[in-house]
């Protein structure tokens, strides 16, 4: 049995297993069949484990043969050639040295998350829910992190967004939830309307979407790009506002903190960990387009620096767990893009990992602040904060201005809400009232009723 | 000139004085109806509704609803479920709306039926009412018209149709009755000879709603006029913009910062000056960038700071501001700061009564927090003025605006009578024949009897029909159980008992005695407050800090520390210093991960947190078992002794001044010794084990709610220690005896400490044991081991990850992987399910069943004095502290959003002193859903082995006491164990009880009565054994 016959079949298998885990999870809830809490975590764990095994045995065939690059072809879908125009939609993964680490650890912190979430949700409502939007999650990980061609990172880069916008709003019972899930979805739109420019860009400029037509035919890390400079910085610079976007990088920052509204073992696993790195795994995977466009490298360090130090001062004033951690990932993540920028990417690599895997372990035991701050207090045997009672210390007006700063997390939601979405709803508003002078006109008086209508008409209560 | 300016001025501060005392004033009168939990670290169980506790129960839930849109009881839906599964009966309905009625219950409306019959046919069958538009969508889209409501009898449908068919052909001859009846007729087939049945149904329900509907419309109900009192709710209602979403965003932040206790790395500026003024400081400077509903802020806030002006005068200003009326201000600062109640709530103790905290706050933080409030709130009302209406100009304006623009649509105020008498017309088989001879004086009459049992009132008869149904059956069991318990004597006879023990009056303690009676039936329990009497500060070898254990309504005099013995003092010196290392060093990786180069160096090394990460997840138990291993080179050296001798004068924390002296250490073991009962020599076995309980749990920032309530949210095991530390010291004996009570001297007292998460047992100095009581303790230390087993596998019933069939060690292993499972969100089920609270002698309660519910309580009243003044202690601290732990449950589970703290899986710790839902939410107060699950909300019953005399005595004397019971928070019965007669207190006054039912099930033992079953079980009475481990 040769490493030929072997990769496809296993590289299928890691595709395939979260795909079905979607597919017996979702089903079933179509035609109104409820499986079981302990079905449900059964069928979760096989499917991660078989995933987690296929990707075992792919590094290890890799590690046996020496390969450095494996690709599993799964068709050309669409090709279509008329002279000088041609397009190619064709869908294959790729094994190399960053999308097999980023695979099992995507995996390992997977399966880690479901065994804590299958305790930790037990009984609870959403439990089905959770789980789906879970194996959804997982397989838009599997998919971004393999996907060979833009098209395919673009689907799976979507499932990952759905799913979390999802579950932020987990509680959709209250407003807080709903509303800030809704957030990070219309955030996510923006980074996604970049990556599709790039996409298409992409098409135009190579006639398909392989990163190989791209970057050159080098394993990871080492390959060329082919293209030109204005071509790579037009394409980098979609990608790194996409990948911004994703990584919450200033100046989307905004949406992080509100991705903690979910249960603890979503924001650990999703935001905290796994789905902010997307956007540094979407920079290391082109990392080869920066070395043929400098303004790029500069974008990429600079945008990574204003995130790391943003990220540091935001969560040195925040007084609760979650958020400080929110933005303590943040200045990993930006550090990180700093690393790539660098072109030391085995370091980023490694510094990804470690820092997904430390987040998500600080994240699940973000409860147990309390008792680890009484336990240290114990242990030191003195108040870990001073045992002054009042702190007497004029500040200086710099000072209160980065207080200031840091505590409203540098404005940058008011900046986006000032500068897109504001435009954005005034330009429709303005139609809309044309739209309305000619209905209005044609319906000879007030064309909409809706207009009377009172947001909160009726009482709901029926207890006097 | 001058003199006439100075004195214009000081009549104008004169008069801000008295403006702003009469803030200060409506404040702290809203600071009332805050929740009053303090921080996480000490949870206290209280009465949720605290703040009405002066009114009466249904009063008070009452006046909850009003107050914080609160569920008073479960819902109607859920209730009916419990109906119809039996677990409300009709009887009880039945007994409940009689009682309520008393005279006229009998009274006929109309000569349609009774009041009776209406309001039990109210109950029994579901009525809907909803909002105008499901109305609305009801008539006009469901079949409500066209069939008959399935519960309808067919007696009940044959009757309404044969009157439509006799009102149909009167109309012919006497035509319109009820208007438009050609409109009714036209929706049908010209032809009613040639009707189907159906169509007659639906003919009927027609007409039936006509009659109704045109009966009810003869007089006109009143419409409710809706007032806002906030703007908030004003510009809510009309534009659907909510003002508080932009305040409260902002506040939640800094009244974050505010109170931290130390988790953020940088303390907010200007903390000490107090909310407002740290505010104005703070924001006062105008910041390119900030949000647009901000801009006109630090304008505002510059003026008041160049001005001077108190956060009281803003609050004033602000008031004249947004046209609040003098009449509705104090209604209004209520709203205002009940809307951010847990904020509020949580500074409000910290500044008033919280002494206890790292960082206090100064006082007037709270009057700080709602003028801060009120300047954000008119920003936000300007910045959605000036969005919705494109107002710039004042607050007022566009709240004119937004009031011109709410119009409510005209209320269906007719329709929605007509609905419910339409409903309650089909279950009583009322016909249109008769409906339509009404009067419209009876019309009125019948509305008004129907209307005045509004869902509220029927949750109500519902509720109490609930309780009644447990009290009863709890009533009937303890008297058939006395009874039959008269003829039984104890397992030793006239001899001494194998062992004594003493645990805490906690109901998780229950099914352990009882477990342990079982297995070692020549044992004597007991129960008193799990502090033991030894009210202290304890500092343990490994402690930075003094904490108190005891109940936390007492401050406690003295100090005790745990020493580490002197032979092993250099150990425990290096192991100090190894322990400060590592905690300096771990507080640094947790600081300095979340930085910017820290950071960096934790994420390089930060794979080798997958490791952690996955063994604690997956493994837990064995996590936990590696954990300890290593961490016991950490721990204090194992042999260690309590500092609890005093012989300085005054105590207190310092060498020499910690511990007791002899006098009080007797004053201390005589009052515990009292409270069981224990005066006899003859009455105390070789061996007296004192048991004090706590529960750990990881990843629970409430951990401190499931440990010991009598040890200030502790772990009570010192107590136990101490205090069997001091009962076994010979002095002490000695001055007890002179109080009256002479200890045997054979008689050896040892310390345990239960942990109710994971059911392990440990005991304390156990190398000061004499030789002699080995074997005694080793039989005792197999019965107690025994007992956990079969307790673990009690508790694991309740847990639906444990398999029903769990065998009694893999339910030992399943608990103990519980307590150590960071993904686990109910380690234990805590108070769940407390129902009853038993203040007696045990004899004429062992062996019965009671499914890990009651409170038990040792009390011997024939030691007590004419004054009852053991009794009268002991509840003192029995039903307040039971009474608050049942209602904060009751609370918490009828409405844990409101009134608990939401779902657990959100929770958020903030500041290290509260939990947010999510990323930024109000703190939440209270209990989380997870923990009340299985819980029954039902008020306490106390059955108090004593006479109604010495109750009603008590209660004279004691007005805590007095305020629950008559206030009906709690019930109340007291037994005569001698003749197994009860007796009620209920409408003010002690009634006997007639025992309902003698038949109770018996079971040989208590796996017979829970095995196989994961709900709320009845009584069972166990039959008594012959000798241990003989089933």
């Amino acid at each position: 049995m040769n490493t030929h016959s072997v990769i496809p079949v296993l590289g299928l298998l890691v595709v395939a297993s979260p795909a079905v885990l979607l597919a017996v999870l979702g089903l079933p809830l179509l035609v109104g069949f409820r499986l079981s809490e302990q079905w449900q975590s059964r069928l979760t764990k096989a499917s991660v484990l078989t995933g987690l095994l296929a990707a075992t045995g792919i590094l290890a065939t890799m590690l046996i043969s020496g390969s450095r690059q494996e690709v599993v072809e799964l068709g050309h879908w669409v090709a279509i050639e008329h002279e000088h125009e041609h397009f190619h939609f064709h869908i294959n993964f790729v094994f190399d040295r960053l999308s097999v680490p980023f695979l099992m650890l995507t995996f390992v912190l997977c399966g880690t998350v479901g065994a804590f979430a299958e305790v930790y949700l037990h009984r609870d409502a959403g439990y089905h829910r959770f789980f789906l939007l879970y194996a959804l999650f997982l397989l838009g990980m599997v998919v971004s992190a393999l996907a060979g061609t833009i098209e395919t990172l673009f689907f799976g880069w979507e499932l990952v967004g759905l799913s979390s916008a999802l579950l932020v709003a987990y509680f959709h019972q209250r407003p807080g939830p709903v509303r800030n899930g809704h957030r990070v979805w219309t955030t996510y739109r923006i980074a996604d309307a970049a990556f599709l420019i790039a996409a298409l860009t992409m098409h135009h400029l190579t006639g398909a979407g392989e990163f190989q037509k791209l970057m050159g035919s080098g394993a990871w890390p080492e390959g060329v790009a082919n293209i030109g400079f204005w071509q790579a910085s037009l394409v980098g610079f979609l990608l790194l506002i996409a990948a911004a976007g994703k990584s919450g990088m200033v100046p989307f920052s905004g949406w992080l903190p509100r991705a903690m509204e979910g249960p603890t073992p979503s924001s650990a696993v999703f935001y905290g960990a796994l789905s902010v790195h997307l956007g540094t795994y979407l920079l290391l995977r082109v990392s080869p387009l920066l070395d043929v466009s400098m303004p790029l490298r500069i974008a990429v360090i600079g945008l990574g620096l204003t995130s790391a130090v943003f990220g540091a001062l935001a969560s040195r004033v925040q007084s609760d767990v979650k958020n400080a951690l929110a933005f303590a990932s943040l200045t990993q993540v930006g550090i990180i893009t700093v690393e790539i920028g660098l072109g030391l990417h085995y370091i980023a690599l490694v510094h990804m990992i470690g820092h997904v895997c430390l987040r998500t372990l600080q994240l699940l035991r973000a409860p147990s602040v309390l008792r680890d701050h009484q336990m240290l207090e114990n242990a030191v045997g003195e108040h870990l904060t001073g045992d002054e009672v009042a702190t007497s210390r004029s500040s200086s007006p710099g000072q209160l201005w980065l207080y200031r700063f840091a505590l409203q997390r540098g404005n940058l939601d008011e900046l986006l809400d000032d500068w897109i979405v504001h435009p954005f709803t005034k330009s429709f508003r303005f139609f809309d009232s044309l739209e309305r002078r000619w209905t209005n006109l044609l319906s000879g008086g007030n064309s909409r009723t809706s207009d009377t209508l009172s947001p909160y008409g009726d009482s709901l209560e029926d207890v006097h | 000139m001058t003199v006439l300016e100075t004195c214009e001025e000081s009549n104008a501060t004169t008069t801000d004085k008295t403006a702003d005392s009469q803030v200060l004033h409506w404040i702290h009168q809203a600071a009332h109806f805050l929740p009053s939990q303090g921080p996480i670290e000490v949870f206290v169980h209280h009465n949720t509704l605290h703040a009405f506790e002066t009114e009466s129960f249904h009063d008070a839930v009452r006046a909850g609803h009003d107050r914080y849109g609160a569920e008073p009881y479960l819902s109607e839906p859920e209730y009916r479920r419990l109906c119809a599964a039996g677990r409300i009966t009709d009887d009880e309905l039945e007994c409940v709306i009689v009682r309520d009625l008393g005279e006229s219950c009998n009274n006929a409306i109309s000569e349609l039926g009774t009041r009776f019959d209406i309001r039990f046919a109210m109950l029994r069958h579901a009525i809907y009412v909803g909002p105008d538009a499901e109305l609305r969508w009801i008539i006009a889209e469901t079949d409500t018209l066209e069939r008959f409501r399935e519960t309808t009898t067919a007696i009940n449908r044959g009757r309404t149709i044969s009157a439509s068919k006799k009102w149909l052909r009167n109309c012919k001859q006497n035509p319109h009755p009820v208007r438009n009846v050609e409109s009714l007729l036209n929706k049908f087939r010209a032809n009613p000879d040639k009707w189907s049945d159906l169509e007659w149904e639906s003919f009927s329900l027609h007409l039936l709603w006509r009659v109704c509907l045109g009966g009810v419309g003869a007089f006109r109900g009143k419409a409710r006029q809706r007032q806002f009192v906030r703007p908030r709710d004003l510009l809510l209602h009309a534009t659907g913009e909510d003002t508080d979403r932009y305040v409260h965003d902002m506040l939640i932040r800094f009244c974050a910062a505010y109170v931290d206790q130390g988790y953020s790395d940088w303390i907010l500026p200007n903390r000490d000056q107090g909310f407002f003024e740290s505010f104005l400081a703070l924001f006062s400077d105008a910041t390119p960038g900030t949000a647009s509903w901000l801009r006109g802020l630090h304008d505002e806030l510059s003026t008041l700071r160049a001005g001077n002006v108190s956060a009281a005068s803003s609050i004033e200003a602000s008031l004249s501001e947004l046209g609040i009326a003098e009449g509705d201000r104090e209604e209004f600062i209520t709203q205002s700061l009940l809307s951010l109640r847990g904020w509020a709530g949580m500074i409000w103790q910290l500044e008033s009564g919280v002494d206890w905290v790292v960082h206090s706050i100064p006082t007037g933080s709270l009057v700080g927090m709602l003028a801060i409030q009120l300047i954000l709130e008119k920003c936000a009302i300007r910045h959605v003025g000036a969005q919705v209406f494109e107002e710039y100009s004042s607050v007022q304006s566009i709240l004119q605006l937004a009031g011109d623009r709410v119009h409510d649509p005209k209320p269906l105020t007719v329709e929605r009578s007509a609905f419910l008498l339409f409903q309650v017309a089909q279950m009583l088989g009322w016909t249109p024949l008769e409906l339509a001879r009404l009067t419209e004086l009876e019309w009125q009459k019948l509305s008004q009897e129907v209307e005045s049992f509004p869902s509220l009132e029927r949750r109500r008869i519902f509720h109490e029909a609930y309780e009644r149904g447990y009290r009863h059956a709890a009533l009937d069991a303890f008297a058939t159980h006395a009874e039959r318990l008269k003829a039984i004597q104890p397992a030793w006879g006239s001899g001494r008992p194998a062992f004594q023990i003493a645990t805490c009056i906690d109901d998780r303690e229950e099914s352990f005695r009882r477990h342990l009676e079982e297995v070692q039936p020549a044992c004597e329990t007991f129960a008193a407050a799990g502090f033991f009497a030894v009210a202290m500060y304890y500092r343990g070898a490994a402690d930075g800090f003094y904490k108190p254990l005891c109940p936390a309504v007492i401050t406690p005099d003295h100090y005790v520390q745990e020493d580490v013995g002197y032979s092993f003092e250099g150990i425990h010196r290096d192991r100090a210093a190894l322990r400060r290392t590592l905690g300096l060093a771990s507080r640094a990786f947790h600081t300095r991960s979340r930085t910017f180069l820290g950071g960096m160096l934790a994420g390089s090394v930060g794979s080798l947190a997958s490791v952690p990460l996955v063994a604690r997840v997956l493994f837990p138990r064995l996590t936990a078992r590696i954990r300890q291993r290593l961490g016991s080179f950490l721990q204090p050296p194992p042999v260690t002794n309590l500092q609890l001798e005093r012989y300085a004068e005054a105590p207190g924390p310092t060498n020499g001044h910690i511990g007791y002296t002899t006098d009080e250490m007797a004053r201390v073991v005589v009052r515990m010794l009292e409270d069981m009962g224990l005066k006899n020599t003859n009455s105390f076995s070789r061996l007296f084990i004192i048991c004090g309980h706590g529960s750990s749990s990881l990843n629970n920032p409430h951990e401190s709610a499931y440990c010991c309530g009598a040890c200030a949210g502790k772990r009570g095991g010192p107590n136990a220690r101490a205090f069997a530390q001091m009962a076994n010291d010979w002095r002490v004996r000695g001055k007890v005896a002179a109080h009256g009570i002479k200890i045997p001297d054979d008689t050896v007292f040892v310390g345990a400490y239960h942990n109710t998460c994971d059911d392990s047992v440990v005991f304390f100095d156990l190398d000061r044991l004499p030789p002699s009581h080995r074997a005694e303790f080793e039989s005792a230390r197999e019965s107690i081991e025994e007992a956990r087993r079969r307790n673990a596998h009690e508790r694991c019933r309740r847990f639906s990850s444990a398999p029903l069939n769990i065998s009694q060690d893999d339910a030992l292993r399943h608990v103990e992987a519980r307590a150590q499972d960071i993904s686990q969100a109910r380690p234990e089920y805590n108070h769940a399910t407390n129902a009853l609270c038993v203040v007696g002698r045990r004899h004429w309660q062992r062996g019965l069943f009671l499914d890990r519910r009651a409170f038990l309580n040792s009390y011997d009243p024939s030691q007590d004095d004419d004054e009852h003044s053991i009794l009268a202690r002991i509840l003192a601290a029995a039903i307040p502290v039971c009474a608050g732990i049942s209602l904060e449950y009751y609370f918490s589970c009828v409405d844990y959003r409101t009134y608990g703290s939401g779902s657990k899986l959100p929770h958020n710790l903030v500041s290290l002193l509260g939990v947010m839902e999510g990323t930024s939410s109000d703190l939440r107060t209270g209990l989380y859903q997870q923990m009340v699950e299985i819980h029954e909300p039902m008020r306490i019953m106390f059955v108090i082995e004593s006479t109604p005399a010495a109750m009603l005595s008590i209660m004279e004397r004691n007005a805590a006491i007095a305020r629950l019971v008559r206030g009906g928070w709690v019930h109340l019965a007291v037994i005569d164990s001698t003749t197994s007669e009860i007796q009620v207190f209920q409408d003010d006054r002690f009634q006997p009880y007639h025992v309902g039912s003698t038949a109770i099930t018996f079971a040989s033992s208590s796996l017979e009565c829970y095995q196989g079953s994961r709900e709320h079980l009845p009584f069972f009475s166990i039959k008594e054994q012959l000798g241990p481990f003989d089933q």
